[in-house]
C-alpha cells in the first residue's frame, strides 16, 4: 500500500484550495433585492412591541437580581454583626412580624 | 466630515456616504436600506459563495442583510460598513452550518472518479496539467466532501485561513474570536482535513488490492 507523503498532501491541499477559490458567486438581481426589502420592512414593522417587552423583562430581571443580592448582603451582615444564629434571627423576625400592628385607616 | 473610501469593491464608495444612509435608515427611512443592499450585495455574495453550497448562496445572502438591518443600531461606525457587514456574513454562514449539522444531512461518498482525480493531481508535473485538474468537477466535489466532515467552527476557520487566504488576525476579527483560538482551531481543522485525505487514499488502495 502506498502512503501519501506530506508533500503529496500539500499538493492535494493546494489543488482543493485553488478549486475552492475559483468558485463564482451568483449575480443577485433586482428581484432578489425586492425580496430582501420585503423581509426588512416586515422586520421593521414587527419588533417595536417585542423589543419593548423584552426591554421591560430585562429590567425586571436585573432589578430582581439586584434586590436578591442586597437581601443576601443584609442578612449576611445582620448575622455577622449580631453574632446570633439563624434560628434566633428567624424567631426574632417572625416575632417582629407577628407583633406588628395591622394597618388601620 | 472627511470622506474615507472603501476600496475593496470594484467601485469606490465613500464611507461617509454609507454612514449618511445608515443614519437615515435608523431615522425610519427604511427604503434607504435598499441602497446599501445594492452596493454590497455582490460583496456579500462573494463571501457567502466561499462558505455555503452554490444553490444556497442567495438564501444565505438574504439572511445576511436581514440580520444586518436588525443589528444596524449597533453599528458604531468606527470601521467601514463593509467590514461590519463581512463579519455578519461570515457569522451567518457559521449559523447556516450549525443548522445543517442539526439536520444531519447524509454525506455522499467518494467515487472512483475522485480517487482518479487525486492520482492525476499527484502525477501532474507541469503547472498547466495541475491547473487542468483544479478546474475539474471532482475537485469541487472533493473539497465539499472534505469540508462536510468538519464541525461548523473548523469548517469556517479552515475556509477563511487556508482557502480564502485571510490572516489569523483578520479571521479573528470576522469571527469575533481571539487570535489564539483561531490558530488552535485552524491547526486542528487542517490536521483533520489531511487525515481525511490520507485515510481516503488508503481506503482506495485497500479496495483495489482486494
Amino acid at each position: 500500500m502506498t502512503r501519501l507523503s506530506d508533500e503529496d498532501l500539500n499538493k492535494l491541499e493546494r489543488a482543493l484550495a485553488e478549486s475552492h477559490r475559483s468558485r463564482q458567486e451568483p449575480s443577485l438581481g433586482a428581484d432578489w433585492v425586492r425580496h430582501v426589502m420585503q423581509d426588512v420592512r416586515r422586520e421593521a414593522a414587527r419588533p417595536r412591541q417585542a423589543l419593548l417587552s423584552a426591554g421591560i423583562a430585562y429590567t425586571v430581571r436585573q432589578a430582581a437580581a439586584v434586590a436578591a443580592a442586597l437581601a443576601l448582603i443584609l442578612v449576611g451582615s445582620v448575622l455577622v454583626y449580631t453574632g446570633q444564629d439563624t434560628v434566633e434571627l428567624a424567631a426574632l423576625l417572625s416575632e417582629e412580624f407577628e407583633t406588628g400592628e395591622p394597618l388601620v385607616e | 466630515m472627511q470622506a474615507t473610501w472603501s476600496t475593496r469593491l470594484g467601485v469606490q464608495t465613500p464611507v461617509s456616504d454609507d454612514l449618511e444612509i445608515i443614519h437615515r435608515v435608523l431615522q425610519g427611512e427604511i427604503d434607504c436600506f435598499a441602497e446599501l443592499i445594492a452596493r454590497y450585495r455582490q460583496h456579500v455574495a462573494r463571501i457567502v459563495t466561499r462558505h455555503v453550497p452554490g444553490d444556497r448562496v442567495a438564501e444565505v445572502a438574504h439572511d445576511v442583510f436581514v440580520r444586518a438591518y436588525g443589528g444596524l443600531a449597533g453599528f458604531a461606525g468606527q470601521a467601514p460598513f463593509e467590514h461590519w457587514l463581512s463579519s455578519i456574513a461570515v457569522r451567518t454562514c457559521y449559523h447556516f452550518w450549525r443548522a445543517m449539522r442539526r439536520q444531519e444531512l447524509p454525506v455522499s461518498a467518494l467515487t472512483e472518479e475522485h480517487h482518479q482525480w487525486m492520482e492525476q493531481v499527484l502525477a501532474a508535473e507541469s503547472d498547466d496539467r495541475f491547473r487542468e485538474q483544479v478546474k475539474r468537477r471532482e475537485a469541487a466535489e472533493l473539497s465539499q466532501w472534505a469540508l462536510s466532515h468538519l464541525s461548523a467552527e473548523n469548517r469556517l476557520v479552515l475556509t477563511l485561513l487556508y482557502l480564502d487566504g485571510h490572516s489569523a488576525r483578520e479571521a479573528a476579527g470576522l469571527l469575533g474570536w481571539s487570535v489564539a483560538k483561531v490558530k488552535v482551531r485552524a491547526h486542528r481543522a487542517r490536521q483533520t482535513l489531511r487525515k481525511l485525505l490520507r485515510d481516503e487514499w488508503e481506503r482506495k488502495d485497500d479496495d483495489t488490492t482486494q
